[in-house]
């Protein structure tokens, strides 16, 4: 299986902290990967070291061969990699429709750039598939915490991006708004979208990934299908803080 | 009368140029400068200077003063770069300061604290627009102009990515915004609107000096587009009307001494911001949280 995204010995310190250390790992072309950790493993870090937020101390990262360590977050955005946030971040006061658009227009110059109908159509089809289109004019700022988290993925989707990270996306969701937002993932990594996202609930977990990477302080301390992670009683208790020394 | 309201009517147009220039940093962009009377006197001094050595004419001192003032908006445009929210308004304040003491130093260029006097009379293409009643057309077709564009611009693709940085520029950057980009492009577009502004006021004045662009000022034009509506079309020019009748009308009240209009206005000042900002924190054409 190709992998598209590579890390290679990626480490970060602040101070005297190590975020993470000397972390390998692959993300492979329509796979769903999902990060799993106590709090303060790196997840989140390990996002911002791969999308440009922050520069790593050590290590390598990789985009289908192409070195992309340290590039600017714009950058990295532009060659194809999406990311949502925990506290979703959304453009607040525009309107849902305009934050859709507003995620895909990159290079936005003063005069209008190129592709103006492709991207509304992209913009429509998002909301449709997220269940937004009728509130398409309503503020975001408006909008209720699921139809929030919808928009969220709603501006990865219209990217077209072939990597999607993701913050605990599915994290408060009812039931049926979560059948919805894992069968919208699902449909996107048929089409040949890699996953990688960070989930703190293992139900959604074991429902979504095709694979789990086990993170703690820093470390990838295992790698694998979720079955045999989730079965792994050291992971478990470290998980559910029994840490054993 | 008739020159008075006509007066009044001019610096409105003038002022609602220089407020809506700034609501496009302050409310799309998010840049909240506290030295925007700086890029209004670098437009009036290239405005006068381009009067008074080469030729009075208003489209040419307009066009001059707003390139003039968008080249030196990179002043402005760095520390925005660099550091954000009160950070960037402790900046602007240091830029306003720095730009006060240089305008009243400059002699050769600014005329000093005695300022520049004598401005000829405008002329646009070769006509006389020096009258009253013609001066006010040619700054309510500026005015019209900036609005044009600033809602072209902020309905396109740069608007919606001005707006997306200012909610989140972290989002905006992992979307692909340039924000350096972004940011300087607002700024010169800001900045250059307000030299325009200048330009026109130091032909409305006939005389520039320090006293119209220094932190008073700023602040001024800062609460005129916070009383319209941050991020609003008409909220800035609604609130530069409001401000700009306000001392006039106070002026009118037979029972307030003309000694005491000054400290009357701020105290009205205060209490309208006080008030606003509880009652209608989104300006008057602002529309708040809650209301589609």
């Amino acid at each position: 299986m190709t992998a598209l995204l590579t890390l290679n010995g990626l480490s970060k310190r602040f101070g005297g902290l190590t975020a993470v250390q000397g972390l390998d790992m692959e993300l492979h072309e329509g796979v769903i990967t999902a990060l799993v950790g106590p709090n303060g493993a790196g997840k989140t870090t390990l996002f911002n070291l791969v999308t440009g937020n922050l520069t790593p101390d050590a290590g390598e990262v990789t985009l289908a061969g192409r070195t992309i360590t340290g590039m600017a977050p714009h950058r990295v955005a532009r060659l194809g990699i999406a990311r949502s946030f925990q506290d979703l971040r959304l453009f607040t006061h525009m309107s849902v429709r305009d934050n859709v658009l507003a995620s895909i227009e990159r290079r936005a110059w003063l005069w209008q750039a190129r592709g103006g109908s492709a991207r509304r159509d992209a913009t429509e089809a998002a909301l449709e598939r997220t269940g937004l289109l009728s509130l398409g004019r309503a503020r975001a700022v408006d909008l209720s915490y699921a139809e929030a988290k919808f928009l969220s993925l709603a501006r990865i989707m219209a990217t077209g991006a072939r990597i999607w990270l993701l913050d605990e996306p599915a994290s408060g969701l009812d039931p049926a708004s979560r059948r919805r937002f894992t069968a919208l993932l699902r449909a996107a990594v048929a089409k040949g979208v890699t996953i990688c996202l960070i989930e703190h609930n293992l139900d959604i977990v074991t429902e979504i990934a095709d694979r789990i990477a086990f993170l703690d302080q820093g470390r990838k301390l295992a790698e694998g299908d979720p079955a045999s992670i989730m079965r792994n009683p050291e992971l478990r208790a470290i998980y559910f803080g029994e840490r054993r020394e | 009368m008739t020159a008075y309201l006509l007066n009044l009517a001019t610096l409105s147009a003038i002022f609602g140029i220089l407020a809506v220039s700034l609501n496009m940093l302050v409310g799309y962009a998010g840049i909240f400068s506290m030295a925007h009377a700086v890029f209004f006197g670098l437009g009036a001094y290239a405005g006068a200077q381009i009067a008074l050595q080469v030729i009075p004419d208003v489209l040419l001192a307009a066009i001059v003063a707003a390139l003039f003032a968008a080249a030196c908006s990179l002043c402005l445009a760095l520390p925005a770069l660099r550091v954000r929210g009160e950070y960037f308004v402790a900046a602007s304040l240091g830029l306003q300061m720095l730009a006060s003491t240089a305008f009243s130093q400059a002699q050769a260029l600014t005329g000093g604290i005695g300022g520049l006097v004598g401005i000829p009379p405008p002329m646009l293409l070769g006509l006389d627009v020096s009258s009253a009643p013609a001066f006010l057309v040619v700054c309510l077709a500026f005015l019209a102009l900036c609005l044009i564009g600033i809602r072209l611009l902020m309905r396109g693709s740069f608007g919606r990515s001005l707006m997306a940085l200012r909610d989140s520029e972290s989002a905006a950057r992992a979307f692909g915004k340039d924000v350096a980009q972004l940011k300087t492009q607002a700024v010169a577009v800001g900045c250059a609107m307000a030299g325009l502004a200048g330009a026109l006021f130091a032909f409305q004045e006939a005389f520039v000096n320090v006293e119209s662009f220094t932190l008073e000022q700023s602040i001024l034009v800062l609460a005129m587009v916070i009383i319209g509506g941050v991020g609003t079309l008409a909220g800035p020019l609604i609130g530069a009307v409001l401000l700009l009748l306000l001392p006039a009308g106070l002026s009118f009240l037979p029972f307030i001494p003309p000694t005491d209009i000054g400290s009357v206005q701020q105290l009205i000042y205060g209490l309208a911001m006080t008030l606003l900002m509880i009652f209608r924190p989104a300006g008057l054409a602002g529309r708040s949280v809650g209301q589609r």
